[in-house]
């Protein structure tokens, strides 16, 4: 259960350790994203920061998020101006009074309106597989969905503790 | 909100007592002394009052971030124990609510003005039949006066996160947001004779049998083991005594502790409470006879012991004030001589000259030599290092300074071996830097050699390049001897001549790498004295021995690694004089080299005249590490550890992981390694920081780092496996964070997807 005291004298049990008991951060990424259906989304516009909570959904290998937003909101606009975004995605919420529990997702990358056709049906589908309430919302002629094509991924636990995860190396 | 959820209950208040709300501990006292035992007076402090105190401190979360840095099973008992110690700091750090310091001084006023008090924790469902967590809490005694009865209060509430009790978490259910800890505070009765008794035999409870232990002076000389009891097993019913052990005693005397009036009395006791509370209890007490009075009773155990036998072991390496005197006494005056004169002597032993079977003699000898001092580290070394945590919470306790690590100030200087070995490789480098012809010239021989140097040919070869060499050749020779005839990475570090002189060249490009510490200075005077005032007069001969014992206890942490290493270099020669001979007579065959484990082997092959032949050939060394998962698109950014000494340092990564690491490093690299052992200590002040994965404030690369004034951030989980030679990063040791790269978003803005609109 403890870690046993090791001597600094050249001894073979100095080697053993016992590898670390955390999973693989890629396990723990999907996990936090299979329990959070929401993040924030971070935009620019004009060199100002801007960041709104949507309901998002991730493909099964993370390399994409898809989520949807009316045209004449903010974030449409500064979408169309700037492509560079970010989500967060944390469990704030339910460990509040234990920071060192808390953990948090960044995934940064490009986003990319999809317009209605084939393709449209596809990544429509991944985020109301997710979100079944927002089946009208999303095929509305006023909504327009976005896929997130991620480059990285910055996982956090522990406060600080920080791992970078490219959802694309090992595809 | 006090009516409702007292602060402060008394032992005597009408009603029972919950033992939700005061803890197990003192409901029992309660309990009896409303039936009329005799109980010290006194009064507890109610989980309330411990709510209270976190909810206003905010210490919750502190503890949260000490018991989150990283997976508590991942950490070593070191971490635990530094965790431990800077909650305990932050407890004592924190003042009593003004309502609550009130309510002690009333509660208080009905004590006798001089009488000394004791403060125990009375934690929750720590005494029941099916558990046991005797020990893991604080009990203080001869607490005197206000200050200190408030500093005792905190130091008991800390106690519910001491080392031990964290070793315990999974049984205790620690957590920081809902664990509670009552504090029963009482008179202390000053009796000649104290004890402990059992109603029923804890060894088989079906035996109509009661066991009472006695000692002279306080019940704490018996819970403490510092005195061996008297004993006595009795027969319940005819209240005859079956068995009676006197205890050892230093003046020889075996004369009883007890009458039979005295026994008589405890019995009945324990009989009355068993009759009361429906199971056999488990009691101490203290006086005898008519003046008996009780001081704890709880349900004999009958949980099955602990089989987690690490978690045993630590336990017992928390000797007491006494037994650490006597393990100082031993391990200075006996132990590390003999170690010291056994290493002498075998060094001093002519191998060449013996025979095959003296040979195999010498090898089986030096074989036992290191199980046997091995055996010694583990048995009396490592309990005895708990001298250096005894300093710190003795210092910290009375002195309760911001810096919780302030009490290494008073280690400073200790004349370490390693210490030693680090100015006389030092004064080489000074030699090199200041003799540009010799040192081109080593520089010469070392591009030549390329990893077979030999240094009787380097000698040679020095001599006759007519560069002034002679004194440094000299000085390199006895260097070698006196200091390196230890062991790293399974080798002799004799041997390793060419390391030494890489160490050396790259040590003399960094003059000022060789002045020592750059670290702040400490005055150990004025830090000794600040210990003095804040235990006062009457302890000043306690305070200046606890200093001692720790100073001693941390010198000898560090030299007996290096001692019992010396042996082991030892059995490495021996091995190699076999394995030579061997060699030579055909029995030794392929390219590998015997080992340690392999002397019995040899030995056997030595004293047989036609052995089968033994082949060693070169083994791989076996990875430890994991597969890297870089190659799964997994980065580390940025890992947290233990921030071990302050400072801020970037460089290049370079993980030690063997001999060949250590002459690959160059001046101005983060050391990665595992840790810093007491054969590496002199590369430290080349390295721009240090990354260790093993933890602890009190461990060698915390130590030196914190005298070179270099940045460390130790305890990071999976240091060398997750870090990568070559590797850009900063260390802050002033949050124990190591960030990986340089901050870049290239890569988002040079991305081009190829579904890119």
């Amino acid at each position: 259960m403890i870690k046993s005291d090791e001597p600094l004298f050249d001894d073979d049990v100095a080697s053993g350790q016992a590898p670390s008991s955390d999973p693989a951060v890629r396990e723990r990424i999907r996990r936090l994203i299979d329990e959070q259906p929401y993040a924030v989304l971070c935009v620019q516009g004009g060199g100002q920061p801007y960041g709104v909570l949507v309901a998002v959904a991730f493909s099964q290998d993370l390399q994409h998020a898809v989520f949807s937003t009316p045209i004449e909101t903010r974030k449409y606009r500064l979408l169309s101006e700037c492509n560079h975004v970010a989500l967060v995605i944390d469990d704030r919420s339910k460990k509040a009074d234990k920071l060192m529990e808390i953990e948090a997702v960044t995934a940064t990358g490009s986003s990319h309106l999809i317009e209605r056709g084939e393709d449209f049906d596809r990544w429509a589908e991944l985020l109301t597989a997710r979100h079944p309430y927002l089946k009208s919302f999303s095929r509305a002629a006023t909504c327009a969905l976005f896929r997130i094509d991620v480059i990285r991924f910055l996982h956090v636990v522990r406060f600080q503790e920080v791992c970078q995860w490219i959802p694309t190396a090992h595809s | 909100m006090d009516s409702d959820r007292p602060l402060l209950i008394p032992l005597d208040a009408p009603g029972p007592l919950d033992e939700k709300i005061v803890g197990g501990k003192a409901a029992k006292l309660g309990r009896l002394a409303h039936a009329g035992f005799r109980v010290p007076k006194g009064f507890c402090l109610t989980i309330w009052a411990y709510e209270a105190f976190v909810e206003d401190s905010k210490i919750a979360a502190a503890i949260g971030m000490e018991l989150g840095r990283k997976s508590m099973d991942d950490m070593r008992w070191e971490e635990i124990w530094d965790a431990a110690l800077r909650i305990r700091a932050t407890f004592l750090a924190q003042p009593l609510s003004d309502l609550l310091r009130e309510r002690i001084t009333e509660a208080s006023s009905g004590f006798g003005a001089s009488t000394p008090l004791a403060v125990r924790s009375s934690a929750i469902g720590e005494d029941s039949a099916g558990c046991s967590f005797a020990g893991l809490h604080e009990s203080i005694i001869g607490v005197r006066g206000k200050r200190a009865l408030e500093d005792a209060v905190r130091l008991v509430w800390a106690s519910l996160w001491s080392d031990a009790a964290l070793l315990y978490r999974k049984e205790l259910a620690l957590d920081p947001a809902q664990s509670r800890m009552a504090v029963l505070v009482q008179e202390m009765v000053d009796a000649d004779r104290s004890g402990v008794a059992f109603a029923r035999d804890p060894r088989d409870l079906r035996k109509e049998r009661a066991i009472i232990e006695s000692v002279p002076g306080p019940c704490s000389l018996l819970v403490d083991g510092a005195i061996d009891p008297d004993r006595w097993e009795i027969d319940r019913e005819t209240n005859r005594v079956i068995t009676w052990l006197p205890g050892q005693r230093e003046d020889g005397d075996e004369t009883p502790l007890l009458e039979p009036r005295d026994l008589e009395v405890i019995l009945e006791n324990l009989l009355s409470i068993e009759r009361l509370f429906h199971w056999p209890p488990d009691m101490e007490w203290t006086g005898r006879s008519a003046s008996l009075t009780l001081l704890q009773a709880r349900p004999i155990t009958t949980a099955p012991p602990d089989t987690d036998e690490t978690r045993n072991w630590y336990l017992t390496l928390r000797p007491g004030d006494a037994r650490l005197k006597r393990l100082r006494e031993r391990v200075v005056e006996q132990l590390i001589p003999e170690l010291e004169s056994e290493g002498d002597a075998l060094a001093a032993e002519d191998l060449d000259l013996l025979d095959d079977w003296k040979l195999a003699d010498a090898l089986e000898k030096r074989s036992e030599t290191v199980a046997k001092w091995k055996q010694i580290y583990w048995d009396e070394f490592i309990p005895f290092a708990h001298g250096v945590r005894r300093l710190a919470t003795y210092y910290n306790d009375a002195v309760q300074p911001e810096d919780p690590y302030e009490f290494v100030g008073l280690l400073r200087g200790q004349p370490l071996l390693a210490a030693q070995r680090n100015r006389a490789i030092a004064e080489l480098a000074r030699q090199l830097a200041s003799n540009e012809a010799l040192r081109t010239a080593i520089e010469n021989v070392l591009e030549r050699c390329a990893g077979a140097l030999q240094w009787p040919d380097t000698r040679e070869a020095l001599e006759r390049a007519g560069v002034g060499a002679e004194s440094f050749i000299r000085a390199f020779e006895d260097l070698v001897e006196r200091f390196l005839d230890i062991t790293y990475d399974h080798q002799r570090l004799h041997d390793e001549t060419e390391l030494l002189l890489r160490n050396l060249i790259e040590l003399c490009r960094r003059p000022d790498s060789l002045e020592g510490g750059s670290s702040a200075p400490v005055d150990v005077a004025s830090l000794e004295q600040r210990l003095l005032d804040a235990v006062g007069p009457e302890r000043h001969a306690e305070a200046i021995d606890i200093i001692e014992t720790g100073r001693v206890s941390w010198k000898l942490r560090d030299d007996d690694n290096l001692l019992v290493s010396r042996l082991e270099s030892q059995l490495l020669r021996a091995i190699e004089v076999a394995a030579s001979r061997l060699r030579e007579r055909g029995t030794l065959t392929g390219a590998g080299q015997p080992k340690r484990e392999h002397s019995g082997l040899l030995a056997r092959a030595l004293r047989t005249e036609s052995s089968d032949p033994i082949a060693f050939e070169v083994s791989d060394r076996p990875l430890d590490a994991e597969p890297s998962t870089r190659s799964m698109g997994e980065t580390p950014r940025q890992l947290i550890g233990q921030p071990a000494s302050p400072g801020v340092g970037t460089g290049l990564v370079r993980c030690i992981r063997g001999r060949d690491d250590l002459s690959r490093f160059r001046s101005g690299e983060v050391i990665v390694c595992d840790a810093i052992q007491p054969t590496m200590t002199h590369l430290v002040p080349l390295a721009s920081a240090i990354v260790e994965r093993r933890g602890g404030m009190l461990i060698h690369g915390a130590i030196i780092a914190r005298e070179l004034g270099i940045p460390c951030v130790n305890g990071v989980r999976d240091a060398a496996e997750l870090l990568e030679d070559g590797d850009f990063v900063t260390v802050d040791g002033h949050l124990g964070i190591v960030a990986v790269g340089e901050p870049e978003f290239d890569l988002e803005l040079h991305f081009e997807s190829p579904g890119a609109d």
